[in-house]
């Protein structure tokens, strides 16, 4: 049983990984604490779940399309909205970005109602076995998914000239100027990555999960936990965040009961801010 | 002396007011005082010592619910608000000196992690009624006006409370001690004050006012419950009215609460679908054009270019 546990929150673990993912690059880079990171994540599902309904797409194949139109929303955003306010004291972004989400959460109320969606693929319920446990199939492929994406993530930072310049940016912005990065469009380019991890995070979210403009900001804590367990701006940190997340949460809803899940996810995340800000893994990645 | 004579003359104001006022304006007022008065309370960690608590909310709930649970137990109203304060500050104090040892985002960040613990801790409380609530005992008055201008007057006096705390604060030796630590916490140690001290106290006074107005609005409401009283919007919205009204003065939280509680009660008013949208907006908006506050933007008159300016300062 405790196996079965374990496979349970290691799949889990997975999307928390790739939620996190996101919203640790956008805080690592640009110092800005996304809150509306969650509301991101259920617009991506709202969207997935779009094409599903009038297109018929199956959500992992839409995938793609998600990140398109979550990066450019949230290229936008950043370029013309927070960038504005971008220098300004912690709190002062902190309160921007909330009130970016208070204003996705309800503008999403507005287009698809305040209503619980799901998305039900012909594949839901039905579950692999192997060795004589199960694997979710919805689970499974969002697992293999959020880690291809995460992979892919890390090749885009190590391996190409605007992974490059978002790390320059991120570690020395005046120098990073001189070599002619042009710091605001770098900025932009990051949050519209970390925004299209959001969506995809939210098209695997939509197939496992009942969903609605509400859970948005339970999501934005789970980032939270995973970025600060995994260290700030850390890719594979992320991911192992979100897998220490995923079978926490599994355990404690299995021992302790659904209702607890967030109870302890919660009191984790301050305790772990207060012990170990700098995440399990030690130091920031960049800067 | 003199700088409080125009705010003493609004409170004379204030007290005659009532009876000339309907339902629906005495019910906004009480509402622009409660906000105010959490404001203040926000004020002096928040604006005073700069300590972003966001989740400053978590005192509002635990006196509510203080109140709500013993009023449920034959308590009568005021003899729950000492219960509930003191609750309140024993609260802050074991979570604030954990909590205050972090900086900038990560105390702002872990302050919000209580809050919302909190929350899902209440969400799974037998005795307070976990998710379903708690309703409380009705206040019997004369009429409806009556009841109505007895809460009025509960917040008034804790904002009044709170503006003298606050003008106390201005010219005492642990107000600059907070000060101090705003502007350099590490020069503040080296000059000799205690500052884990200093902050946990002037969490432990936030917390005290937010908590009594906590209580008075779960006896006025008559019905809480986790989702409400713990939402995190209630402590952006406080932080807004700081901002607006301008932080760590004594009444800048006041024409904060009465700016934006007035703009959301109007809109909430006619447009209810689309009012999270236009608070967003204004949030937003607050944070980029007039991060300074209302007074700064006014003060040796206004110009365009001041705004343009706030933008230039704080834009990449």
């Amino acid at each position: 049983m405790i196996i079965q546990i374990l496979i349970n929150g290691i799949l889990l673990g997975g999307v928390y990984g790739l939620i996190g993912l996101g919203f640790s690059i956008v805080w690592g880079v640009t110092s800005l604490i996304n809150l509306a990171h969650g509301s991101l994540v259920i617009l991506g599902a709202y969207i997935s779940f779009w094409i599903f309904q009038y297109a018929h797409i199956d959500p992992f194949v839409s995938i793609p399309l998600v990140m398109l139109s979550l990066f450019i929303i949230g290229y936008l955003m950043q370029r013309y909205i927070f960038n504005l306010a971008i220098k300004a004291d912690v709190f002062l972004t902190l309160i921007m970005t909330f009130g970016m989400d208070v204003l996705l959460a309800q503008l999403m109320i507005v287009m698809w109602s305040a209503d619980w969606r799901s998305i039900a693929t012909s594949y839901q319920g039905k579950s692999l076995i192997f060795g004589g446990y199960l694997f979710p199939y919805t689970r499974l492929l969002g697992f293999v998914a959020a880690l291809i994406l995460t992979i892919l993530t890390a090749y885009f930072l190590d391996r190409t000239k605007t992974g490059q310049s978002i790390k320059a940016v991120a570690l020395d912005m005046m120098a990073a100027r001189l070599m002619g990065v042009n710091p605001g469009k770098t900025y932009a380019i990051t949050f519209g990555i970390g925004a299209s991890l959001a969506g995809a995070a939210g098209s695997l979210l939509a197939v496992m999960q009942s969903f609605n403009p509400a859970v948005g900001g339970g999501i934005t804590l789970r980032a939270f936990v995973v970025a600060i367990l995994g260290g700030l701006g850390s890719v594979e940190g992320a991911f192992l965040g979100g897998i220490i997340l995923g079978i926490i949460e599994t355990f404690s809803a299995f021992y302790l009961g659904e209702s607890f899940k967030n109870v302890v996810t919660f009191t984790l995340f301050v305790i772990i801010l207060v012990t170990r800000p700098r995440g399990l893994l030690g130091k920031k990645y960049y800067g | 002396m003199k700088k409080h004579l125009i705010p003493l003359g609004f409170l004379v104001l204030l007290i005659i007011l009532p009876p000339f006022l309907t339902g629906y304006w005495l019910r906004i007022l009480t509402g622009v005082i409660m906000f105010a008065t959490m404001t203040e309370a926000i004020n002096i960690i928040a604006g005073y010592a700069g300590y972003p608590a966001f989740g400053n909310v978590v005192f509002f709930g635990i006196g509510a619910y203080v109140t709500a649970i013993l009023m449920n137990h034959g308590f009568g109203f005021y003899l729950t608000l000492i219960p509930s304060i003191v609750t309140a500050v024993l609260f802050s104090v074991i979570i604030g000196l954990p909590v205050l040892r972090l900086r900038g985002h990560y105390f702002a960040i872990a302050s919000l992690g209580v809050n919302v613990a909190t929350m899902e801790v209440v969400n799974n409380l037998k005795i307070a009624g976990a998710a379903e609530g708690l309703t409380l005992p009705l206040k019997k008055g004369a009429s409806p006006h009556a009841v109505y201008t007895y809460f009025y007057f509960l917040f008034l006096i804790a904002l009044v409370l709170s503006v003298l705390f606050t003008i106390w604060l201005e010219r005492n030796r642990f107000g600059f001690g907070l000060r101090a630590i705003r502007v350099d916490e590490d020069g503040a140690l080296a000059m000799g004050i205690n500052t884990p001290y200093y902050k946990t106290l002037a969490w432990a006074y936030s917390a005290m006012f937010t908590a009594l107005v906590g209580s008075i609005y779960a006896y006025w409401i008559s019905y809480i419950d986790p989702e409400t009283v713990f939402d995190p919007i209630i402590s952006v919205k406080m932080f807004v009215m700081m901002l607006l009204g301008g932080a760590s003065t004594v009444y800048g939280p006041i024409i904060g609460a009465v700016i934006l509680e007035l703009i959301t009660e109007l809109v909430w008013s006619k447009f209810v679908s689309i009012h999270g949208i236009v608070l967003g907006i204004i949030i937003i908006l607050t944070v980029i054009l007039i991060p300074k506050g209302f007074l700064d933007l006014f003060t040796g008159g206004f110009s365009w270019k001041r705004l343009v300016q706030n933008i230039k300062e704080n834009m990449i």
